[in-house]
């Protein structure tokens, strides 16, 4: 009796610290500290939002909206951060720039237009134009000093992602463009 | 011996069950009367429409929802402490792992979320929650029974071409003041 006892209590405590544990790692994002920033505005979407949309019924003559709905499934995350104060910005570029050194993020394009400082890094699936991560820093300075930083993971293919530019308002939505076109 | 022991631990991990997971339906009970809230609801009626002008699609979206609860908080010089009490509770209730979040949005001065109770094509309730550092916050429960995603965007067409009943809003508008 009492050894079957401590068994289960022996496996309880188990779960509860794998519970413990593994909470934060669903949790926690490397960006998750610019929630809530006085100077930054946060969006994120979550993959049960995308798993949701992708379950609309669309027109099946309308192509268009069929690969949108085609890409829009394989999404996980997507999380946009954007500032106009010189501190966060700093603050952003930093973190971005640990991240991208600590996942391995490769730079697949960069511009520089209008006072803008376009950058835009991917992590590489199974072949060169699969995705699994893409990240986008937008460094603005003089008159459009607005800093954004975006990312968006999931497991597509970046000439997919020039529907999702034309159908959502993303920021940098041209250079995104571009980039999928040069490397096709 | 073994069972009283079991019957036991089920009562106690069934209260501490209870004890452990506010819901927001208990929140929304509990703050009804509460001077520093108001609370509204909103039934299917205010989309005031002809039932017979409606597609099939249309018809079983709205036989899905069932209606709109919201609570809001409204923030004054005298309750800016019990505004961060009941603003902290609010977003602990929404933590747990029933609500799954859809998207959030947050600037320094405001914050929105979204969230929803049940799965995919059986979604039993939507959760709205939004907060604005000078208003106070506000919760909306949509309520409804197996609605989902094709619900929602045919429900969108009805309220477009619906003639609202703004007598049911009036409350919210001491809101915006």
């Amino acid at each position: 009796m009492k050894s079957i006892f401590l068994k289960n209590s022996k496996k309880l405590l188990l779960a509860l610290a794998f519970l413990l544990l593994s909470t934060p790692f669903f949790a926690q994002s490397a960006f998750d500290k610019f929630e809530g920033q006085d100077d930054i505005t946060a969006l994120i979407v979550n993959r049960k939002m995308f798993e949701l949309m992708s379950k609309v019924k669309v027109d099946a003559t309308d192509k268009e909206a069929q690969r949108y709905m085609n890409l829009i499934k394989k999404l996980d995350n997507l999380r946009v951060f954007s500032t106009a104060s010189s501190k966060a910005t700093i603050d952003l570029k930093l973190t971005a720039d640990k991240y991208v050194k600590s996942v391995g993020l490769e730079e697949l394009m960069r511009v520089n237009d209008s006072g803008k400082n376009i950058k835009i890094l991917v992590k590489s699936g199974s072949s060169d134009s699969q995705i699994k991560e893409l990240l986008m820093f937008i460094e603005g300075s003089g008159k459009t000093n607005q800093t954004v930083l975006m990312s968006l993971t999931g497991d597509f293919d970046l000439n997919e992602i020039s529907i999702l530019t034309d159908k959502m308002k993303i920021p940098g939505g041209e250079e995104l463009k571009k980039a999928s076109k040069n490397n096709r | 011996m073994k069972i009283t022991y079991s019957i036991v631990l089920a009562i106690t991990l069934l209260c501490v069950s209870c004890n452990k997971e506010p819901s927001l339906q208990k929140y929304f009970v509990e703050n009804t009367d509460n001077n520093n809230f108001l609370a509204l609801d909103i039934s299917p009626s205010i989309l005031n429409i002809a039932k017979d002008s409606l597609s099939e699609d249309q018809h079983t979206a709205l036989a899905s929802f069932d209606k709109i609860n919201i609570l809001a908080f409204k923030l004054t010089e005298e309750n800016k402490e019990q505004y961060e009490i009941e603003n902290t509770k609010v977003n602990q209730i929404l933590k747990d792992e029933k609500y799954q979040q859809l998207m959030k949005f947050s600037t320094g001065a405001s914050a929105a979320s979204v969230s929803f109770i049940g799965d995919d094509d059986h979604i039993d309730e939507f959760i709205l929650y939004t907060n604005r550092k000078e208003n106070g916050f506000a919760i909306i429960r949509v309520l409804g029974n197996d609605m989902n995603a094709n619900n929602i965007m045919s429900l969108m067409q009805i309220v477009q071409k619906s003639n609202v009943d703004m007598e049911q809003l009036k409350p919210l508008q001491q809101l915006m003041k």
